[in-house]
């Protein structure tokens, strides 16, 4: 408690220090349209779009909404990007992105970028915090990265766990046919349940406390049911239930780092950014290279997790594991419950995720939050959980009809029975009598509706204190020395206020894009200059000078700063210019006199 | 030059022969390299003349904008459907400068539209099968050798960063001298590192410092230092190296290998497209590798890749210990035990991503059998037709290569040829031991069958570390941990202080024995002095662009017959499905054991091992199609086997109830097959 009371402390001294300026530059905030947004059910793509176009339509001066490409079916895959322009055109500011709903049935990652964008607009003007970020950050959002699988999700017979690909149709099981034996909602519900079947010798049996509950027999024990798999029917007639289902690839394992093709990791797809979702995103980000930090939503299990994905890339440098690490400790303090972790050691591998080729080839801080715990769990996990529990997608066996009491118990009392299928009786052409029944798809997973914008508003508040701890530079000091002769010796100190540098350790080192440049403008001459290492001793490092700038290949340090020495020939009235690709742009009038 | 007369000679013929095409095609070939320009009309006349016979496929647009044509060959698409029947790709010059491979590509298809029609098998060959062509994949890089100035290119012209400083392509080479060629600038400086040859008072080399020898010179590339950051032609225009682009063992951070895996248009487009059309069961890539002669890949064999440990969390999870090595086939059962994903089918691409394994980096050794069959074959070739000189050059499949991708990740044989080196004086060799040339193209099994004996010396004449004796190779090679080619590559890397190094022959000293006997000096340019803008006095000179590569047309002509001869040979080991017999027994009132005997005829299996590991090869499905008034008994209404080796039968047997004197059909598919269907009469 103590701690978190720290930081908000911390924050709002920065709010009250940095607000005054940028609540003039964000009064004029049209009143017009005044749009109210609910966060008590889920958005399908229509709904989206229409709450997307009303905003932008609010707050045209803020807002821009653009389509970064077409979904295979042909839906618009939104981009909201926020800016005040009246503090410099979004370029020129550290770029934040957030993407959600990459897997179809992660439904809630889409309310939560949402909200984030309804709270930034809603508050421009009023609250200082959101006027900070909003003059020296530009914010870039894919509310829905996948709206194929939503709508699937939202308005087909789904379960829980899928669809969790994209819809083009894919041969899972290699015979030549697409999408040819998927689930079949048997029942009429709108859900995928599961079947199953009374027998002499079954190995489950339902609990005494609770008929609905199943349990598997001991050994010795006579059993009742055997279970078998999710709601459906042999459709091609393999003698197989279930197997080719729509779509059957994963697109965060399509991105390109790190890739590997699908017998080494699963679901990756042909090549790279091989669909026109992936694609879109990569395109989108890739143009707007002052995107600096980053963030997926995904579901769930109550995480923030930050890369490397795979063990074969060894640890993230040291620099930048410092701010990964406060941002996600902090991270913590503002999702209770949440843990932050690494994917590969504490989760398991994944090749070719979004989170990698963010960081290893793009440079971009990043974190993907696993949203939520299981619904009757409580607002955090209700004991401590093992590595193998948390590990949700890749875990069938969970999800595969066995029910524990305390969750039926909460579909019955707490969601009075609104997401629980009764066993029913239904007769199956290969099986027979069967009785199909269980959780539906909204039942787990995602948040039960009273709780969703909870959910929304803490990973709203997560993601702004990490674009609030993208790179805040100043020239911090200049000091301007004639030494005669039309000669002067300028010093510079360049500052970050906040934890993220202004190029990252990784992106310095592999040569990802480029340095910064600090330049000079007017009718003077850079004639040479260098990093002062040390004030006192005088001692400076040459940097080579080009065309009346240089570049600075480390950028500046997250809570550091920079000393330059300049020697500079000529007079009047120059500009000196601090250009960071990813770290914002700075200038400042000196008089050489 | 030559060049521009041919170019001028193309213009009218194009002209003149646009309606009797097809005769010019059939007219003893024109010799000369084809550039992407004249590949694309000529690809699109052969498509308007045969319109029964090809197609013409425009794959795509390359990044500097050139179209990427290519040819599909099939006869009577109405036997099977184009996209049902096995297919070939025969791709080239995706390095852009390895024009000969144009060359092979385009006299393969030259000599089988011929031999359609003409020629039984290849006209049978035709009717059952479809070729997919692209002379050349690489048309950035290879305009590079019909424009001026010349010079080696294998990447395309997209932008990019190469010094890291924000501006783009600002700093490419330029032509000070006007000869055409992009050389070479030395200039005489107290930096220098270079020193003339003594040997060959031509060519540079590095001084030695260890002999007391002074460097003298700098080399730069032939140009100017347009951004006046220091450096020479650091970043001109483009560009990615096509044959580093894709996926198998990608190089990160080697900003010639792209951003990313497919990242460029081109390999894009050739990638959609092979997996637009999963018939294509073969490749044969013209490139400098030849996979045949060398077979190095891309990396390093990884110990025990056959077992592996579980990580803890999940071996708690399945009651297996940590410590332990398993195979996957103990992990699948265990799993499968332990009730895990229940109703899923466990394969062992399920469990190498659960357990984070990575790809496979080394010939499936089933696969290698067929490669050393295959190798052999080809080497007794080359020795016939006077081309064995390519042994000593040959280069193994390179890092995120095509090759490399063909193999591992779409899973089929690929066949890579160099087809040309520079040739070279032969030297005495010792018939008997070892020498680095044949430690190159050696299988495991051959190095081990020289015994210890005669690897022990050899070790000796190398010069290894006494530490490092025959009998522990031996075990390495035999575990698989190192390969002999992969231990010739890191031999020639060991740091050696052989004595009288610099009296040695120039590593180059062989082009310039070329250039000067074959080439009648045209393949080097003398060094003359150059008043530099930027560096004073320079002297320009050095090897002309490509001459490693592209010899004089007229020197293709062997080897371009023996490579496409043997090309289409390897077209005829194909796998093919046949009905070999069949068997109906009655057992009783309606009741008929069905058996029936498939085989393969190919001198290939129906997938590669590496092709069922990456998923890419489907399993063999055969089908039973019941007539009302049928029922299946016995037996899985739709088996799937996994794959037929080459020669192989199979036999399938259902008990099937139905009537006496109904037809019983069947069919067979897979993904690489042509399909089968058959229908016997229960009799």
């Amino acid at each position: 408690m103590k701690k978190i009371n720290a930081l908000f402390c911390f924050m709002t001294i920065i709010c009250l220090g940095l607000g005054l300026t940028s609540a003039v530059a964000t009064q004029k905030v049209s009143k017009g349209n005044e749009v109210r947004l609910s966060f008590d059910h889920f958005y399908d793509h229509a709904e989206l779009t229409k709450a997307l176009k009303a905003l932008e339509k609010a707050y045209p001066r803020l807002m821009k909404l653009v389509s970064i490409g077409k979904s295979y079916q042909g839906r618009d895959i939104w981009a909201v990007i926020i800016n005040n322009p009246a503090t410099g055109p979004a370029e020129n500011k550290p770029g934040f992105y957030i993407d959600g709903n990459i897997h179809g049935n992660e439904i809630q990652g889409t309310e939560v970028a949402l909200y984030t964008i309804y709270y930034l607009l809603k508050n421009a003007g009023k609250l200082e915090y959101v006027d900070r970020l909003l003059r020296d950050r530009a914010f870039y959002i894919v509310p829905t990265m996948n709206p194929d699988s939503r709508d699937y999700f939202l308005h087909q017979p789904a379960d829980s766990n899928s669809p969790r690909s994209g819809l083009v149709p894919y041969d899972d099981d290699r015979d030549g046919q697409l999408d040819e034996d998927g689930p079949d909602d048997l029942d009429g519900d709108g859900s995928i349940t599961y079947m199953r079947k009374r027998v002499p010798d079954g190995n489950y049996k339902t609990s005494p406390e609770n008929p609905l509950v199943m349990v598997p027999c001991k050994p010795g024990e006579k059993g009742e049911f055997i279970l078998l798999g999710t709601e459906g029917i042999d459709n091609d007639g393999d003698g197989l239930i279930n197997e080719d289902g729509p779509g059957g690839y994963d697109m965060n394992r399509n991105f390109g780092y790190n890739w590997q093709p699908n017998y080494v990791q699963r679901g990756a797809g042909p090549y790279p950014f091989c669909w026109p979702e992936t694609k879109a995103v990569r395109d989108f980000v890739m143009s707007h290279p002052n995107i600096m930090g980053a963030q997926s939503f995904h579901n769930y299990g109550g995480m923030i997790l930050r890369g490397p994905g795979a063990k074969n890339l060894g640890e993230v440098l040291p620099a930048d594991r410092q701010v990964y690490d406060f941002i996600g400790k902090n991270g913590e303090k503002i999702l209770p419950g949440y843990r932050y972790i690494t994917i590969y050691k504490d989760m398991y591998t994944v090749y070719g995720g979004s989170i990698d080729f963010f960081y290893n080839s793009l440079g971009i801080f990043t974190f993907s939050n696993e949203l939520d715990f299981d619904q009757y769990a409580g607002t955090q996990p209700r004991r401590s959980r093992s590595a193998e529990e948390e590990e949700d997608d890749s875990r069938p066996l969970r999800f595969g009809g066995g029910f524990s009491e305390e969750e039926i118990l909460y579909h019955q009392l707490v969601l009075m029975g609104e997401q629980l299928v009764e066993w029913k009786p239904y007769k199956h052409p290969l099986y027979g009598e069967v009785e199909i029944g269980g959780v539906k798809k909204f039942g787990r997973r995602v948040p039960a509706l009273f709780r969703l914008a909870e959910t929304c508003h803490r990973n709203t508040a997560f993601v702004l204190y990490h674009a609030d701890q993208l790179p805040r530079l100043s020239f911090e000091e200049v000091k301007v020395e004639k030494l005669g002769n039309g000669l002067f010796q300028v010093d510079v100190r360049v500052a970050n206020s906040q934890v993220t540098p202004s190029i990252s350790a990784l992106a310095s080192r592999r040569k990802l894009h480029r340095p910064d440049r600090l330049s000079l403008k007017g009718q003077a001459k850079l004639i040479s200059a260098g990093l002062l290492q040390d004030r006192f001793r005088q001692l400076v490092e040459p940097v080579k000078v080009r065309d009346n700038y240089f570049l600075v290949e480390n950028g500046i340090p997250g809570f550091g700063r920079v000393d330059f020495r300049l020697l500079i020939e000529g007079s009047g009235q120059v500009k000196l210019i601090y250009d960071s690709l990813k770290g914002g742009y700075l200038e400042k009038s000196l008089s050489l006199k | 030059m030559n060049l521009r007369r041919t170019k001028t000679f193309f213009v009218l013929s194009s002209f003149l022969f646009v309606s009797a095409f097809w005769i010019y095609l059939f007219s003893q070939a024109e010799l000369k390299y084809h550039s992407p320009q004249d590949v694309a009309a000529l690809l699109k006349n052969l498509a308007a003349d045969k319109p029964d016979l090809c197609r013409l496929i425009l794959l795509g647009q390359s990044a500097g904008k050139l179209e990427i044509v290519g040819l599909e060959i099939a006869a009577e698409i109405q036997k099977f459907k184009p996209g049902e029947r096995q297919a070939v790709l025969i791709a080239a010059n995706l390095e852009g400068y390895h024009l000969p491979g144009t060359e092979a590509a385009l006299k393969i298809a030259r000599d089988i539209l011929n031999a359609y029609g003409r020629d039984k098998n290849w006209t049978e060959f035709l009717r059952t099968h479809t070729i997919y062509l692209f002379p050349l994949l690489n048309p950035d890089a290879a305009s590079a050798y019909f424009s001026k100035p010349k010079f080696e290119r294998d990447f395309n012209a997209r932008p990019v960063d190469e010094d890291n400083d924000g501006l783009i392509d600002e700093d490419g080479p330029e032509d000070m001298n006007g000869d055409g060629f992009i050389t070479t600038m030395r200039v005489k400086s107290p930096e220098g590192q270079w020193i003339v040859d003594a040997k060959n008072p031509r060519l540079l080399r590095l001084a030695d410092s260890r002999k007391g020898e002074k460097g003298e010179y700098l080399l730069y590339t032939e140009g100017l230092d347009n951004d006046g950051d220091g450096q020479f032609n650091e970043d001109g225009p483009g560009g990615v190296a096509l044959n580093r682009n894709f996926a198998h063992d990608f190089e990160y951070f080697e900003k010639r290998a792209g951003l990313y895996p497919a990242s460029e248009p081109e390999v894009e487009a050739l990638l959609k497209f092979m997996f637009d059309h999963h018939h294509i069961a073969m490749v044969i890539n013209f490139s400098t590798e030849n996979n045949l002669l060398n077979m190095q890949q891309t990396g390093q064999a990884r110990v025990g890749a056959d077992k592996v440990r579980v990580p803890r969390q999940f071996a708690t999870f399945l009651g297996l210990d940590p410590e332990t090595e398993y195979t996957m086939k103990e992990i699948i059962d265990t799993l499968k035990a332990s009730g895990f994903g229940r109703g899923m089918e466990i394969d062992e691409s399920m469990v190498a991503t659960f357990l984070g394994l990575g790809p496979a980096m080394t010939i499936d050794r089933a696969d290698q059998v067929i490669y050393e069959e295959i190798q052999k074959v080809y080497k007794e070739g080359l020795k016939q037709a006077g081309l064995d000189y390519l042994e000593k050059r040959a280069k193994g499949v390179g890092k995120g290569s095509f090759a490399a991708f063909c193999y591992y990740q779409y899973g089929v044989p690929v066949f890579s040829f160099d087809l040309w080196q520079v040739p070279e004086p032969k030297k005495e060799e010792k018939k008997e031991g070892i020498t680095m040339d044949r430690l190159k193209s050696m299988s495991s099994e051959e190095f081990l069958a020289l015994g210890e004996e005669k690897i022990a010396t050899f070790l000796k004449e190398q010069g290894a570390p006494p530490n490092f004796n025959a009998s522990m190779l031996m075990k390495m090679i035999k575990s698989g941990q190192v390969t002999p080619a992969r231990m010739a590559e890191m031999m020639e890397k060991m740091p050696r202080s052989r004595p009288g190094a610099s009296g040695e022959e120039h590593p180059e000293g062989y082009l310039l024995t070329y250039s000067d006997s074959v080439l009648q000096g045209s393949g080097f340019v003398d060094w003359k002095p150059f008043q530099h803008p930027q560096l004073g006095e320079v002297e320009i000179g050095g090897f002309v662009p490509g001459i490693k590569y592209i010899p004089p047309v007229e020197q293709l002509q062997n080897t371009l017959k023996f490579h496409t001869d043997f090309c289409l040979k390897l077209l005829e080991k194909l796998p093919r499905l046949v009905l070999k017999s069949h068997k109906i027994e009655r057992l009783g009132s309606n009741t008929y054991r069905v058996t029936v005997y498939l085989q393969n005829t190919g001198a290939l299996p129906t997938s590669t091992a590496q092709g069922r590991r990456a998923l890419t090869a489907y399993p063999l499905r055969v089908k039973l199609i019941l007539e009302p008034g049928q029922r299946l008994f016995a037996g899985k209404p739709v088996e799937a086997l996994p794959f037929l080796k080459a020669g192989e039968t199979r036999q399938l047997e259902w008990i099937v109830q139905g009537k006496k004197g109904t037809q019983l059909r069947g069919k067979v598919w897979g993904n690489k097959i042509n399909p089968l269907e058959f229908s016997l009469k229960i009799d």
